[in-house]
């Protein structure tokens, strides 16, 4: 448990006189995610440590190297947990990268991204000026929101130091259904259960070795999730399967690209039909994302991301309108005039 | 009628700024119906504040377009001729934030309020910025669904203006504020360019500027369309009031409920004066010799409900609750929330003018601070009844005071900028929901340092380089911090 606040500082104020591109990294579990880069590494890995913890106030603040397995464990000592589920990658995932990549997990459209959990954070930009945005208190709109702005900004406006979240109890009962169905009548299903006041806090459809299923997790009080799964009917999983699978889906190794394969990511109306996602091997997010796996070859998808494997070179996040990306290089100039926090990470014109 | 545009007396005659105002003038006049560009000085006086109506300011000119192509023209114009621009919805915001330019056109959005889709299977909506919060929600009811942030002013106040402020209401600790119920929003830069930020999915890639763009409190360009994530109706809603003798004791069961994991879609607090106020008001049963009251409101299914309810009623008890009264119909939950949402006209019959503040702070502080506010009330001479959202921290201190006489309008500022910096000093800030505007600019350079504060206007001029969207308000110039400072130390 260290503050190397100052040092950060210290070590982006070098590299801005020097003009030495940097290449912000601290459990390194997500190098898979955005473009390939070079650059000199700054570590962050060892600036870990809670700062501060209020069970009462809903709020932890930690500095960026905490790994999101450690803050799961002291959350569920009280009680509590991250509301945004993300992954903790074998254990070495921190919440500065977390938030940096924007990674939530299965209970995504039920409570929120990793922003709409994020009060507050500390930045250092590319002039290794130390700054905090935001706060511990749950509403707070004074300047403008600097702290979500870093939400998938892959480090390019600056360093996270210390973030603070707000937390949520646990549920006291947790069941999982699942049903054997094909992915439109999957899809039907999500879409019409999404829509009906029921515990669900997943829904997931996949299709693997030749069998299709859809996964329902209800959580929250006894009485309440008992009587939303005898409306919906279907099998219930054993705890322990039904954890086994929630976590598999959470840490992304339900569809993991061979070599030669590419994962595509698709987000949009979680009614729209099947076919507009040719290829669909996993929907999550009740039809909110879709997931396809194909040979790396194939060319880019209309409305798709590559989001693991494949030319990790290209633009993987696809392209913007062109006043759209002047007004992105103008943002990541307001922060980083010399260009030196991880750039092309998330674009290469940027 | 004064027909006679102030901009002549004012401005023709002023060099090259009279020549560019008198250009655009005849530029905005060319490009829309004479009905939507206002000039008199009567007309345009119902436009000279907004909600927070100690701020006044008649702008150069007023426009009221009603199609998107007329707003990106009106921004190319002001840009072109390098004059202010300020965006306005209903006026409903409390921070004198769409108060007008006097060198500036008053862009006023009211009339593009058309509802363009509702999607029942994504529980999504599409609107135009003019279209009102309540208007919205009343839309969806068909369907069983509703716009979850509900600011005091919903009645009147606007999704554009919303989005602008970020706005919040009674059930942001469950729900969220304006940010966590938003997907997509269109805006109109000041060179009058479209640009869309989020997306009809959950986590677009890159850094997330529909957040940026939430707040910014039309700094950073032109609300014209947004796509909001609607929730449906849970199939109960169970209001329950619980009267304490101290506001202490109240915010101790307010914590209690919380760590036992309970998240009420609303937790509502109103203090003596306050309770008094609003049961004089509305008469809806309040136990006016309580010190302190609580409103919780839990919706879930009826197996939910039925299993918080015991536990909350139970907390309450054991946290010293004198009288706890569990709404038995729609009619008592309704009247019950009634004198909460009527406190401020309460509050208005009891003194000729009030106040409104609007600090967030940790839960844990709210006994010390309301002591302290206590104490500031009776240093200034001024009375304040405290009304705030409890479950989230934000304080809504009303300073009661008389406009008429000389002297106290200032006096219950300076009060008002003790509360706020009392804020910032316990952990919390001095905006929960209301904004900045023009209003909290002298306590910014409080809450945030030179870096921060830089970081700021950097951000700003990558949107606006020559600030002509909406000046002088939301971040301070280095200028004005230096002189804030000075004064606070000299």
């Amino acid at each position: 448990m260290a503050d190397l606040t100052q040092q950060l500082a210290q070590q982006i104020q070098q590299a801005c006189a020097t003009n030495t591109v940097l290449k912000i990294q601290a459990g390194n579990t997500k190098a898979f995610l955005g473009r390939d880069t070079l650059g000199e590494v700054i570590d962050v890995a060892d600036h870990t440590g809670v700062i501060s913890y209020s069970p009462t106030e809903l709020v932890i603040r930690a500095r960026a190297g905490t790994k999101i397995a450690l803050l799961n464990e002291l959350l569920s000592q009280q009680q509590q947990r991250l509301p945004f589920e993300p992954p903790s990658f074998s254990g070495a995932a921190t919440i500065g990268g977390t938030v940096a990549a924007n990674q939530s997990g299965p209970s995504r459209p039920w409570f929120g991204g990793v922003k709409d959990s994020l009060l507050g954070l500390g930045l250092i930009n590319g002039y290794g000026e130390v700054m905090q945005f935001g706060g511990q208190v749950m509403k707070n709109v004074a300047g403008f929101d600097v702290t979500r702005l870093q939400c998938g900004a892959m480090g390019s406006l600056g360093l996270i130091t210390d973030v603070s979240i707000k937390v949520l109890p646990q549920f006291k009962a947790n069941y999982t259904l699942t049903f054997e169905m094909a992915a439109e009548a999957a899809l039907e299903a999500m879409v019409r259960w999404a829509n009906l006041s029921l515990p669900i806090t997943g829904m997931c459809y996949l299709q693997v070795q030749g069998k299709s299923r859809l996964h329902v997790r209800l959580q929250g009080g006894e009485s309440g999730v008992a009587s939303a799964s005898q409306f919906l009917g279907g099998e219930q999983l054993a705890p322990n399967v039904a954890d086994e699978f929630w976590q598999a889906l959470r840490e992304g190794q339900l569809l993991q690209p061979q070599p030669q394969q590419t994962l595509w990511r698709w987000s949009g109306p979680r009614d729209a039909p099947i076919h507009s996602v040719p290829n669909t091997s996993l929907i999550n997010w009740a039809g909110s994302e879709r997931w396809v796996l194909d040979d790396a070859s194939v060319t880019p998808k209309k409305g798709l991301i590559q989001y693991q494997g494949g030319d990790r070179l290209a633009e993987v996040y696809g392209a913007l309108s062109a006043p759209q990306q002047a007004l992105q290089q103008r943002i990541k100039h307001a922060f980083d005039p010399h260009g030196i926090l991880n750039p092309g990470r998330l674009y290469s014109w940027m | 009628m004064d027909t006679v545009p102030n901009i002549t007396d004012s401005h023709a005659n002023q060099g090259s700024q009279g020549k560019r105002v008198a250009a655009l003038v005849t530029g905005l006049q060319e490009l829309l119906p004479a009905s939507s560009v206002i000039m008199s000085v009567e007309s345009q006086r119902p436009f000279e504040c907004d909600g927070l109506a100690v701020y006044q300011q008649l702008p150069l000119i007023t426009v009221i377009p009603e199609t998107v192509d007329q707003v990106q023209a009106i921004l190319r114009l002001c840009h072109f001729h390098r004059v202010p621009l300020v965006p306005r919805g209903a006026g409903t915001g409390l921070c004198a934030g769409a108060m007008p330019n006097a060198q500036g056109v008053l862009l006023v959005l009211t009339k593009s309020d058309q509802i363009l889709h509702i999607n029942h299977h994504t529980s999504t909506a599409t609107v135009q910025p003019g279209v009102r919060n309540l208007a919205l929600t009343e839309a969806v009811a068909p369907f069983g669904l509703y716009y979850a942030p509900d600011p005091s002013s919903q009645i009147a106040c606007t999704i554009g203006g919303n989005v602008a402020e970020n706005s919040g209401g009674v059930h942001c600790l469950k729900f969220g504020l304006t940010v966590n119920n938003l997907l997509q929003v269109t805006i109109v830069t000041i060179e009058g360019q479209l640009m869309t930020f989020g997306g009809e999915g959950l986590d677009e890639p890159g850094m997330d500027l529909l957040s940026l763009m939430t707040g910014s409190e039309g700094l950073l360009g032109v609300v014209v369309e947004a796509k909001v994530k609607l929730l449906t109706r849970a199939p109960r809603v169970q209001v329950i009031m619980a009267a304490y003798d101290s506001v202490t004791a109240a915010g101790d069961a307010v914590a209690a409920l919380i760590g036992q994991g309970i998240i009420p879609a609303g937790l509502e607090m109103m203090d003596h004066l306050a309770i008094s106020a609003a049961e004089d008001f509305v008469k809806v049963g309040y136990p006016t010799d309580a010190q302190a009251l609580l409103i919780c409101e839990l919706d879930g299914t009826e197996a939910e409900v039925e299993e918080q309810l015991a536990l909350v009623t139970e907390c309450f008890k054991q946290h010293g609750a004198q009288q706890i009264r569990i709404a038995k119909d729609a009619s008592e939950a309704a009247a019950l929330w009634h004198g909460r949402k009527a406190a401020f006209p309460a509050v208005g019959r009891i003194s000729p003018d009030y106040y409104c503040m609007d600090g967030t702070i940790p839960r844990s502080q709210v006994g010390y601070v309301l002591t302290r506010i206590s104490e500031l009330s009776q240093k200034y001479g001024l009375r304040v009844a405290n009304v705030f959202h409890a479950g989230d921290g934000n304080l809504h201190p009303l300073i009661l005071f008389d406009a008429s006489i000389d002297g106290e309008l200032e006096q219950a500022e300076l009060l008002g900028g003790d509360i706020l910096t009392l804020c910032v000093d316990v952990g919390g800030t001095i905006t929960g929901e209301h904004g900045v505007g023009l209003e909290k600019m002298p306590q910014m350079p409080y809450q945030f340092g030179d870096a921060e504060l830089a970081q700021f206007r950097r951000l700003k001029a990558a949107f606006d380089s020559e600030e002509l969207l909406n000046p002088g308000k939301g971040i301070p110039t280095l200028k004005y911090c230096q002189e804030y400072r000075s004064l606070q130390h000299g």
